[in-house]
């Protein structure tokens, strides 16, 4: 049985948006809503400085909160344990966007229904292609894969790395894990 | 998979029924917006290209569904694998923008008002021809002047101008690559690569390569980044994404790298830490070197970069333990000042002092077909053929490039932008009635647009061909629009670094409207002026199988993969093991092995006067003393104002180019200037109050963004906003054009623009 997991690497992103862009080309995200951002921050006091590359897309939880609340099966969990939308039997209640912890949904500006990351499943994944934002990542930090896979880059990823869930103490189980930053300017 | 209809600018357009001419569609005149639809072509391919969303030209694929690119990536035989960043994966935003010119464009209204009518190309490329002969005719062709982002539109074009007549051709180096361009030609002969991923040092001066993109940089230097057993040490006067990523970062004050690099030269002849047979066997003038570093010691430069002594001491010693496997980086436009030309001398000098050249993990000569085939004394790769051999006139330029005075080592097929406004102001050496530029934006890329645009205006005739209607664009009497990248079929381009390796631009789809390349634009217009008898090709395709020497196999593999290399081992020409590696594969290399097992015959037969590496260069000594050899120059940006502006890139936008491409633009609209607490407080402004930045040359608006990432005496911004022209809709009117601040005044030798400015704040 597979289990996906993508793993983002906050020491290896350089926050250049190349994954955005790739997202928004291949899945034609309408203008000026976004699946996928890395948002960049820095803090410290001037000299001592560290910047932040915080990634904020759908996590693909095991348990999922917005499928739980959706009132049409509108959202749905696939037998791989992906959370996917089905655009036709979304009538746009929203109430998946204020169940999702993570901020990962919106309403699409074009169709209205509810929209988010799919980690390109049907388009890509599903042809045993990599999602478009882990391809064209210029760093390397994004790996995708099934993690049952021993030979699999993401098992090698995971084995070596410590990782972290978001907000694991909710109990979602998300199928998406950050390395944390090591790195600050120092001086 | 998605019901929902894409941005699709076959639907967009289809809304919108224009009339060739007519104003006041949904579309803006010339612009796609006035098409309707039309797609005929079915079926899916992928094709092997090379980008132009910057200059890198990166190995690109696009993914093809009925004759419409829907998605770029790397091309994976390229060697970045399938990365592609931001701006190379927006293209496709670009060639479907509605607001992107398809129509050539004739003026109507005042020049720069603003009015035209849209025109066939024959209409256009008529007027042009008859407009420049008449020119021509009446004030002789030195009166047309040309400029052009370097690449292919820039050697079509100076090919054209050579074969028109006049000598005044111009890229946009000296606003950006000139000084490393022309202090590493005139010290090591040529132009060197940097072996980043295999360097355990990597001394960065503001060399921005996570924000100023290029892929294979940044997967190299990304991997001495996470490498625990090699150091990333950055000099910044902000807090860079390569400064965060850095093992350490120094903030230095801006223009003053020099300092720091002649302390870090002092220490190393201080204690006789350097490749001592190294610079006897390669070099010349370290005694001039000497004399010159004597007293610019770790305690000197203190007060000036303001980086504590010690940390010199610190990296002096930790470069020399690691040498050669080091990289001291002169960069691209670090933006500097007056002291760009002795710091990327200095720099690269202290590279030389380690012995890195050559070397795994250091910096070394590209090999191309022609040097691999020397080194193998027998032929194991196809050099390309010099296709255009127009010569250039010998009249003089309107610059004074590459002639005796204060241009004399500026390229003459580059020359000095900023020195173009007051030779057409004062008409000396002589009048300039008209200007063609393509891929080139002065108005937004080049210092002090006011008195640039003044000079423009008293021209008889402009010419611009871009892709936008840009500030260029709308002083124009013809706009061409050209063809983006992804609409091309282009020459062979040169892609070789340890080995040699040829890429090639094949077009993704048709020219929409039929844009016209460079290609055809030159090669129609030098058809029309009767000026086209020194060339010796027709098409693109001819003038590929002519850089191919005919050779049809390899013209099909270009074509077909995009990118061809000829399993020859990689060389560094003193780096034992590529030397061994590679006799082994050509054993009639080893003719030119000697006796220590290396190659090191090459690098004594180096392209300088000297043969050897110029640390003295005693033609720049004759004509600007105390310029032969680093010293202590030039260090002042401020020039007695409080505040330093300095600017530099995003990675998700190329200079003047992008800001408008939908895609992009939704990721970054606007760039206010980042400002200290410190300062902002004590000139009691607020994080997005707008102010005035005012000097000498201008008093400009700006909305500040109050960060801990800059030094307090430092201003910083990103390039390219403060766009004027209100046919660029989404990023007309947002934010601050630097160059609207920067002196016309520049650098010593290579004439470059000063990028440091000193500004105060005045309340708005």
């Amino acid at each position: 049985m597979k289990k996906y997991l993508m793993i983002f690497d906050e020491n290896l992103c350089v926050g250049c948006q190349a994954c955005s862009v790739a997202c928004r080309s291949e899945n034609n995200v309408p203008d000026n809503v976004f699946r996928l951002q890395v948002r960049v921050g820095t803090r410290g006091v001037f000299p001592n400085l560290a910047m932040d590359f915080k990634w904020q897309s759908c996590v693909m939880c095991d348990d999922p909160p917005c499928v739980t609340v959706c009132p049409t099966g509108a959202s749905y969990r696939t037998a791989d344990g992906l959370v996917h939308i089905k655009e036709d039997l979304c009538v746009s209640c929203k109430y998946c966007m204020v169940a999702c912890p993570y901020n990962a949904r919106f309403m699409n500006p074009i169709t209205k229904a509810i929209d988010k990351c799919t980690f390109c499943f049907t388009n890509r994944v599903a042809k045993g292609e990599d999602p478009a934002c882990v391809t064209v990542c210029i760093t390397n930090a994004l790996v995708f894969g099934d993690v049952n896979d021993k030979k699999s880059a993401v098992y090698k990823k995971a084995l070596d790395n410590p990782l972290v869930f978001p907000k694991a103490h909710l109990g979602t189980k998300p199928k998406l894990a950050f390395i944390p930053n090591k790195k600050g300017g120092l001086l | 998979m998605n019901k929902y209809s894409r941005r699709d600018f076959l639907k967009i357009s289809s809304v919108s029924t224009a009339v060739a001419g007519a104003t006041g569609t949904l579309g803006t005149l010339g612009t796609m917006g006035t098409l309707s639809a039309q797609n005929t072509i079915s079926g899916t391919k992928t094709v092997p290209s090379i980008c132009e969303m910057c200059s890198t030209r990166c190995h690109i694929e696009g993914r093809v569904e009925n004759g419409k690119l829907e998605f770029i990536k790397g091309l994976k035989i390229g060697g970045n694998g399938d990365s592609v960043c931001a701006r190379g994966g927006s293209g496709l935003s670009q060639l479907y923008d509605p607001q992107r010119l398809v129509k050539p464009l004739i003026r109507v209204g005042e020049r720069g008002e603003g009015k035209f009518k849209e025109a066939t190309y024959e209409e256009a490329f008529d007027l042009i021809a008859k407009r420049m002969g008449e020119i021509k005719n009446q004030y002789g062709a030195k009166s047309f002047i040309f400029s052009s982002k370097t690449g292919v539109s820039h050697n079509r074009m100076v090919s054209f101008a050579n074969s028109f007549g006049s000598p005044n051709t111009f890229s946009h180096w000296s606003s950006c690559p000139i000084t490393y361009e022309v202090a590493l030609e005139q010290t090591v002969g040529g132009g060197l690569s940097r072996d980043y991923g295999n360097a355990k040092y990597i001394l960065n001066f503001g060399h921005n390569i996570f924000e100023g993109v290029v892929i294979s940089w940044a997967k190299g230097v990304m991997k001495v980044a996470q490498d625990p057993s090699a150091k990333l040490v950055v000099l910044e006067p902000r807090f860079s994404v390569l400064s965060a990523k850095a093992d350490e970062w120094y903030a230095v004050k801006p223009g003053t790298d020099l300092a720091f690099v002649l302390a870090l030269i002092h220490v190393w002849l201080r204690d006789g830490k350097y490749d001592k047979a190294f610079v006897e066997k390669y070099t010349v003038g370290i005694e001039k070197l000497i004399e010159s570093t004597k007293d610019t010691t770790p305690q000197w430069q203190e007060a000036i970069t303001g980086i504590k002594a010690e940390v010199v001491e610190k990296v002096a010693d930790e470069i020399h333990k690691v040498a050669p496997k080091c990289i001291i980086d002169w960069g691209h436009k670090t933006t500097t000042g007056e002291s760009e030309y002795q710091r990327t001398r200095a720099i690269i000098i202290a590279n030389v002092l380690m012995g890195n050249l050559e070397k795994e993990g250091g910096i070394y000569f590209s090999k191309n077909a022609s040097a691999v085939n020397k080194a193998a004394m027998m032929d194991i790769a196809p050099p390309l053929a010099k296709v255009e051999n127009i010569p250039a006139p010998k009249e003089p330029r309107i610059d004074g490039s590459g002639e005796a005075g204060e241009n004399l080592f500026v390229p003459k097929t580059h020359g000095v932008l900023t020195d173009i406004p007051k030779a057409i102001l004062s008409k000396t050496p002589y009048e300039v009635k008209g200007w063609f530029m393509i891929r080139h934006n002065p108005l937004i890329t080049v210092a002090n647009p006011k008195e640039m645009k003044k000079a423009m205006a008293t021209l008889d005739f402009i010419v611009v061909c871009d892709v936008y209607m840009s500030e260029c664009a709308q002083m124009a009497d013809v706009v061409l629009p050209e063809a983006t990248y992804l609409e091309r079929d282009e020459e062979v381009y040169e892609a070789s670094s340890k080995a040699p390796a040829y890429v090639i631009r094949n077009k993704m789809v048709e020219p929409i409207n039929n844009t016209k390349s460079a290609y055809e634009i030159f090669r129609t217009l030098a058809k029309r002026l009767g000026i086209d008898s020194g060339y010796t090709w027709d098409t693109v395709e001819s003038y590929r199988m002519a850089q191919l020497k005919g050779n049809e196999t390899l013209y099909k593999d270009l074509v077909n993969k995009g990118f061809v290399n000829f399993g020859i081992p990689p060389l560094l020409y003193i780096e034992k093991k590529l030397v061994d590696g590679f006799v082994k594969k050509y054993p009639t290399a080893a003719e030119n092995v000697d006796t220590d097992g290396l190659m090191s015959k090459f690098l004594e037969e180096l392209k300088t006067p000297s043969k050897k590496i110029e640390i003295f260069i005693e033609e720049v000594e004759a004509s600007f003393p105390g310029y032969g050899v680093p010293g202590k120059h030039d260090m002042d940006v401020a020039k007695g104002f409080p505040y330093i502006l300095t600017s530099g890139k995003t990675a998700i936008h190329t200079n003047g180019h992008t800001q408008n491409i939908p895609f992009l633009n939704m990721l970054m609209n606007d760039n206010p200037v980042w400002i200290n607490p410190i300062t902002a407080k004590k000139e009691n402004i607020k994080n997005g109050d707008t102010v005035y930045l005012e000097n000498n040359v201008d008093k400009e608006k700006a909305k500040m963004f109050v960060t801990e990432g800059v030094r307090p005496d430092t201003l910083f911004v990103y390039m390219g906003f403060g766009r004027e022209s209100k046919e660029l809709k989404r990023t007309n009117g947002m934010g601050l054009s630097q160059s609207k601040l920067l002196p016309l005044t520049k650098g010593p030798i290579c004439g470059t623009m000063i990028t440091n400015v000193g500004v105060k704040i005045v309340k708005a």
